[in-house]
């Protein structure tokens, strides 16, 4: 997952908030509110202005990003987007980035539900501690790891391949997804799992029959949340991945940057494909975290 | 153990005699090995493993000999390790004041019942929302000196009309870097403060307002000792982050001008392809440390929340 400020990190507690706004007595003075307005004002270009010029430098040619540089484009055009796809194979990036992404995202959900049904259900020794190992594993960041991670990856032969980045995702996704669905696992009342299993479920079926499907928003939630996480992986994929018929989206972009003349254009068309997918999945995904956490945090 | 395929083809056969509690811990072991065995193997086995490596002489294709210290010995006689130590130091420290500041500002801005608030709130996750090699990739754009917006609004508005390099000159360079680091981030703050706030009950602030409590008093004596955990604990996990983020420095400056912007993660990746990797690697282990420090909090204060 990305380091900084992960998405993913979100406590439960700020859903409860999101979704139910409180009501405070309205400002009295004038004043003060349009103090608040102009500081919201300001906020907001400043978050949005980065955004906005990604977009229009990804509709302008070279001629009017350089010498006639302005906030508006005068002649928007999707030149951009046709030379990344035509000439730089960004469509072999985005394909790559959707295996990746989408098979890390099934087998983490699958791994993650397994363990957090085994910690927040099952009764056993050592069972405190290995959840302690798994928000550990959490909090090292990939950093560290990618020296010793380059000769394992070398002995297991899975350097440049997309199976091994694969594996090598599954160790920031796993710990983060069983965190979070226990959380999600915690607030189902077992009840219902031990009735199924006294009318003769067994442990697994109760898991996927009951369990699974009652946290349905939250699974949605972690799902898109390991998903955009793989999709947006720079490291590792910049250490393993060295064909480039291989090349992940961020990889692709980042040798764009490393060439000697900047393709402002091409660069920025590239992001605005890379970011508006998983800004999209993003906000659906809030939704879900609004239904499905607000549920999960009830164990406060 | 291992010769069980899962509890539940081998229950009739071998576990027929278990007690209750022993199926079940043996369900709940079998349940968690894959996840805990791929943890040990790819980030726990690495992490010891790292360690041994920063006290060899390995290079890639050679296993090595134990040196000591001398490759930390090494190290800390390099300027750009220390340029690195200090890089990291107001790295952090400043953008967790500036993200502490806008996050904590916006919070309780945004608290308040004013027409436009729910568009406010989408509008701040916006950068949060982004990947984050995308919006380090847009402010290394925004900082280029012509095509760049940044030196387009100074000339525009008159603030300034020069050309600046932003990320090519010694003295701007960090800072650029902590302003894009500090935009990527603070979405993450405001939103866990807010959260916060909102569970703060309501009476104690007009209990507070009855008694005469200014406004700054309600915010010293109520609001910042009632969120003080969800601060915490955000300001230590966000350090550890910032301390080990690659990507807002590879993308923008890759480290330069001059080791400038130098970050641990990216001294560690340049001496990876020089191949020494056990110099790479003592540039890692020398953080542990300082993380280990952070860590011991998070997982104390998350200890303490349960």
């Amino acid at each position: 997952m990305e380091s900084i400020e992960s998405r993913t990190t979100l406590p439960a507690t700020f859903e409860r908030g999101w979704s139910r706004a409180r009501r405070k007595p309205k400002l009295r003075k004038l004043g003060s509110l349009v103090g608040v307005y102009v500081i919201m004002l300001i906020v907001a270009a400043i978050v949005i202005f980065p955004i906005y010029w990604m977009f229009t430098i990804s509709l302008k040619l070279p001629r009017e990003i350089y010498r006639l540089p302005s906030l508006v484009p005068q002649a928007p055009t999707l030149d951009n987007y046709r030379e990344l796809i035509e000439k730089k194979h960004f469509l072999v990036n985005i394909r790559n980035s959707l295996i990746v992404a989408s098979s890390v995202t099934v087998v983490s959900l699958l791994v993650s539900s397994f363990a957090a049904y085994s910690i927040v259900r099952f009764r056993y020794r050592f069972r405190g501690l290995i959840g302690r190992v798994i928000l550990l594993t959490y909090l090292t960041p990939s950093s560290l790891l990618f020296i010793p991670l380059s000769i394992i990856v070398a002995r297991l032969h899975l350097g440049n391949s997309l199976f091994g980045l694969i594996v090598l995702y599954l160790t920031f996704s796993i710990p983060l997804s069983t965190w979070l669905l226990s959380g999600y696992f915690r607030s189902v009342p077992p009840d219902l799992e031990e009735q199924a299993m006294v009318d003769g479920t067994s442990q697994l079926g109760a898991l996927f029959r009951i369990l699974l499907p009652l946290s349905l928003p939250g699974l949605a939630a972690v799902g898109i949340f390991t998903f955009t996480g793989a999709w947006n992986e720079l490291l590792f994929a910049l250490i393993f991945i060295t064909s480039e018929d291989k090349r992940t989206v961020p990889i692709g972009l980042q040798y764009l940057i490393t060439g000697d003349v900047l393709l402002w254009g091409p660069i920025m068309a590239g992001a605005v494909l890379a970011a508006l997918p998983v800004m999209v999945l993003y906000f659906l995904a809030q939704r879900f975290m609004v239904q499905g956490v607000t549920a999960g945090s009830v164990k406060g | 153990m291992s010769t069980l395929a899962t509890p539940e083809t081998s229950r009739p056969v071998g576990l027929a005699r278990l007690s209750f509690a022993n199926r079940q811990a043996l369900s709940g072991y079998l349940l968690v090995l894959p996840a805990l065995l791929l943890l040990l193997g790819l980030v726990a086995y690495p992490f010891f493993f790292a360690i041994t490596i920063s006290f060899t002489d390995r290079v890639v294709g050679e296993a090595g000999h134990w040196v000591g210290l001398k490759n930390f010995r090494y190290l800390f006689n390099q300027p750009s390790f220390i340029k690195t130590v200090t890089n990291t130091i107001v790295l952090v420290v400043v953008a967790d004041i500036a993200k502490l500041c806008i996050g904590l500002g916006l919070a309780v801005l945004l608290n308040q019942a004013v027409p436009g608030r729910g568009l406010m709130r989408a509008v701040v996750l916006l950068p949060w929302a982004m990947p984050g090699f995308i919006a380090f990739l847009v402010w290394k754009l925004l900082f280029t000196p012509i095509g760049g917006g940044l030196n387009l609004i100074l000339t525009d508005t008159g603030i300034y009309t020069g050309i600046i390099d932003w990320l090519g000159q010694k003295s701007t360079a960090l800072p650029a870097v902590i302003i894009a680091t500090v935009w990527r981030g603070f979405p993450f703050w405001a939103i866990s403060f807010l959260a916060a706030l909102q569970g703060v009950p309501q009476e104690l602030y007009e209990a507070a307002k009855i008694d005469g409590a200014t406004a700054w008093q309600r915010f010293r004596h109520i609001t910042l000792p009632s969120i003080r955990p969800v601060i915490l604990i955000v300001t230590l996990m966000s350090s550890i982050w910032t301390a080990n983020s690659f990507e807002n420095v590879w993308i923008m400056t890759q480290g330069g001008p001059s080791d400038a912007t130098m970050v641990f993660p990216v001294l560690a990746y340049f001496g990876m392809q020089t191949q020494r990797l056990g110099e790479a690697a003592a540039v890692s282990v020398a953080m542990i440390p300082a993380l280990l420090i952070l860590v011991f909090f998070v997982t104390w204060l998350i200890k303490d929340d349960d």
